[in-house]
């Protein structure tokens, strides 16, 4: 056997033996509703035709992009300031800090109370959670900028401002990009998270997205195997976001290694 | 010279990669001996595969063809008995000074049978020997470049090694710092004293003017692929210091050496 | 008599301000932002809404003498060492294991690469079925949740341990088990300490979330229970309270890191 296809093999392996090994355990139970891999892809297939799947991805996935955008609009610009700029990093940060250990699911509650338990709420979540990883990597990397090339860029006469556009940006757009993919997996789960929790707070009713689909399969139908094919949605979704995003920068940065 | 051969090379060449078109040869057609106690340094430009027949001798690599022999037994591997110093000095930075120097007597066969009293003597001896009294409690990062060259050359030395074998360890060392440890060098390989108490060494680099200062001979090499192209004898004599620099013969000698290696080193910067 | 002391105040005030720059920026700044949220407070007039910032305070106050943050947050905080506890037992062993021997890592990296999408937080309502409301919940999701940073910060930290420390150690004769133990661990210690530091960022960031939907106690209920309640001064108490442990917590660590892990450059280019 060839090396690449006994690597090839190692790397089914073990995700193969699990989904039998789970398989037996679930029919073995005798219980019609434990969930199997076959049940799963029943209930998948299920939600997908009948729509609700699809409806409810997409009302996540409207969402996280509504509260990535905001957070993405204002986190970078205020951390190119922050980084290029020492007095406004010195004025701005205790903020920033201050609120960075607070996760955004602690806020939920507070957003509820403002804005109700609809999509307004979940919007503000996701972007209160996404700003915190892109403004933190926008500093880092506006700070990383090799001094050498600020000295050249002095030397050549460029001005502030025209020195942050020409030579800051560029040189800080690899940092950004990982602050954009970290910000959007955080997203993701915290729309997931929000939700969850309104779902779980709200009843049955609310304003739909995934999340809430799923606690919906908990508490009121019981549909274990549906739950199940929502969290395998939920991870499809998240590699597809990152993937997307990367495919994205790549094109951004075609001189960046990473 | 009637020294035993220490190390030899014989018809060594070594392949990296698979074979077919996207293999490399490093080293090729290499034969060499070393005498015991002898301090043979390698020149040559980048990329000849200096540091291959190094690697080679540590017993890190294994040739492709032809047999690495120290003292007439074939090297499968490496040993405390061929101890090695790098370049980028390779300290263990959560050791202190002390820890670093002891670490191959304390987890190593080359401490098997000292007690822990009689293996910090050794340290202490040792750390005395390249002049770093007083700072066995210091961290490698706390450290400038020169003492922690002196660090690697004390938990060299420590285990007591037959072979010395050095890949460029003055080369990350600003020019002033370098003069100074290549006659600190010396001096713990013990030019001043009788040859037959002195180590075996194989030392890298690609300075000339070092090479020369510290050599009894000088192999140089050539690349694409690694050959020995000659070696030569530095016949000045020892000990070594500032005024050896000044003698004529020495800058023949780099003269010499300069124009074996010159059309080379020259195509390396365009290609 | 009170006048000295004041005068005394002031003259320590000026000189900490002007030596901690920083430190007056920082008081500016939240003084600033205090005071806007009490202005909009009163515009908005509705207690409910958005409690001033002293209604904040005075709840915090009663909480704090009460004792009932203190429950609270000793339950929070309990729950994440006993997670980050479990998921370090786990994800440390097989992170050395799966960086050191590729055909293992292979092997069960498909595994992780499949579940490491489904965040913790997409567990609960399966979780919820499994568990109910109750301890065990929050601390499957904590330690779920911490389990992939810690694991993938290990393998990461393994992979980039310097292949010439370890070479160093085989020149020295130093048994494999050995190098794994001596120079593998101690070298992947600074990257470890970082990826536990991330294990808990996220540990601690599903605690709220699983307490809020399925827990009986914690900072997360708290939260949610005084919201219920309509007693919003309490509930921004608590969220302030999650987020002093927060970084009580990743302070704590890095400062274990500093104590444990002293030659690590902070190059970590984000806090």
């Amino acid at each position: 056997m060839s090396a690449w296809a006994a690597r090839a093999a190692r790397s089914v392996v073990l995700p193969l033996t699990l989904l039998v090994v789970w398989e037996a355990w679930g029919v073995a139970s005798g219980n019609r509703r434990t969930p199997t891999p076959s049940r799963v892809i029943g209930a998948a297939i299920d939600l997908v035709t009948s729509g609700d799947m699809i409806e409810a991805i997409a009302t996540s996935l409207a969402r996280v992009f509504a509260g990535f955008a905001s957070a993405a609009l204002i986190a970078i610009p205020l951390g190119l300031a922050m980084g290029a700029f020492r007095s406004i990093e010195r004025n701005v940060d205790p903020l920033v800090e201050s609120f960075r250990p607070i996760a955004a699911i602690a806020i939920l509650p507070l957003a509820i109370l403002w804005l109700g338990t609809g999509t307004p709420a979940a919007v503000l979540i996701v972007a209160y959670a996404a700003f915190f990883p892109i403004v933190i990597h926008t500093i880092a990397g506006a700070k990383l900028v090799n001094p050498t090339l600020l000295r050249a860029a002095a030397t050549m006469g460029l001005g502030r401002w025209k020195t942050v556009r020409t030579v800051i940006v560029p040189s800080a757009l690899p940092s950004i990009g990982v602050g954009l993919r970290i910000g959007m997996g955080v997203a993701w789960t915290a729309i997931i998270a929000a939700e969850l929790a309104v779902g779980a707070k709200a009843g049955g009713g609310g304003s739909g997205g995934i999340g809430q689909m799923m606690f919906v399969f908990y508490a009121y139908s019981i549909e274990l195997n549906r739950i199940v094919a929502c969290m395998i949605a939920v991870g499809i979704v998240a590699l597809a976001l990152d993937r997307a995003l990367r495919l994205a920068l790549r094109y951004a940065m075609p001189w960046n290694a990473q | 010279m009637n020294a035993p051969v220490k190390l030899r090379l014989e018809n060594v060449a070594k392949r990296f990669g698979n074979a077919g078109a996207a293999q490399t040869t490093a080293v090729q057609d290499f034969t060499l001996d070393v005498p015991a106690g002898e301090f043979l340094v390698i020149v040559g430009p980048s990329g000849c595969g200096k540091t291959t027949v190094l690697n080679l001798l540590a017993g890190l690599e294994l040739p492709t063809s032809g047999t690495v022999v120290l003292d007439g037994r074939v090297i499968r591997g490496p040993g405390p008995e061929r101890g090695v110093m790098f370049q980028d000095y390779a300290l263990f930075p959560w050791h202190t000074v002390r820890g670093n120097v002891e670490f191959g007597l304390r987890h190593g066969p080359a401490g098997a049978g000292l007690d822990a009293a009689a293996r910090a003597r050794r340290v202490h001896s040792t750390i005395d020997l390249v002049g770093l009294a007083g700072a066995e409690d210091k961290y490698p990062h706390q450290l400038s470049g020169g003492m922690r060259q002196r660090v690697a050359l004390a938990r060299l030395v420590a285990n007591e090694p037959d072979v010395l074998l050095m890949d460029e360890p003055l080369a990350a060392l600003d020019a002033q710092t370098r003069i100074i440890l290549q006659e600190e060098l010396l001096r713990i390989w013990g030019q001043d004293r009788p040859a037959a108490e002195r180590r075996t060494v194989v030392f890298i680099t690609h300075a000339i003017d070092e090479a020369v200062f510290l050599a009894d001979r000088i192999a140089v090499m050539t690349t694409h692929p690694g050959r020995l192209k000659a070696v030569i004898d530095v016949p000045l004599s020892r000990p070594r210091n500032d005024a050896t620099r000044a003698h004529h013969e020495f800058q023949a000698l780099g003269q010499h050496i300069w124009s074996l290696i010159r059309d080379e080193a020259y195509r390396a910067t365009v290609t | 008599m009170r006048y000295p002391r004041r005068g005394i105040a002031v003259v320590a005030a000026t000189a900490i301000a002007r030596r901690f720059p920083n430190v007056t920026a920082y008081v500016r700044t939240m003084a600033l932002f205090v005071a806007f949220w009490w202005a909009l407070a009163r515009w908005t007039a509705n207690p409910a809404l958005l409690p001033s910032p002293f209604a904040v305070v005075e709840a915090i106050i009663e909480l704090v003498a009460d004792g009932e943050i203190f429950m609270h947050a000793g339950i929070s905080l309990g729950r994440m060492l006993l997670s980050l506890g479990l998921a370090s037992l786990l994800a440390i062993p097989l992170g050395l294991a799966m960086g050191l021997r590729r055909t293992l890592d292979e092997l069960v990296d498909p595994v992780v690469e499949l579940l490491r999408p489904i965040s913790g937080i997409a567990w609960i309502p399966l979780a919820l079925f499994m568990f109910g409301i109750g301890n065990v919940l929050p601390v499957f999701i904590m330690t779920y949740a911490a389990f992939f940073p810690i694991l993938l910060g290990t393998i990461a930290g393994v992979r980039s341990v310097d292949r010439r420390l370890i070479d160093v150690a085989r020149t020295m004769g130093v048994a494999r088990r050995t190098i794994v133990a001596r120079v593998v661990v101690p070298a992947a210690l600074p990257a470890l300490l970082v990826a536990v530091r991330l294990g808990v960022a996220s540990s601690w960031t599903a605690v709220v979330a699983a307490e809020l939907i399925g827990a009986p106690s914690g900072v997360g209920y708290a939260v949610e229970w005084y919201r219920e309640l309509l007693m919003t001064p309490q509930v921004m108490a608590f969220i302030a309270t999650i987020g002093v442990l927060g970084y009580l917590t990743d302070r704590t660590l890095r400062a274990l890191a500093q104590r444990f892990t002293p030659w690590a450059t902070q190059l970590e280019g984000v806090r």
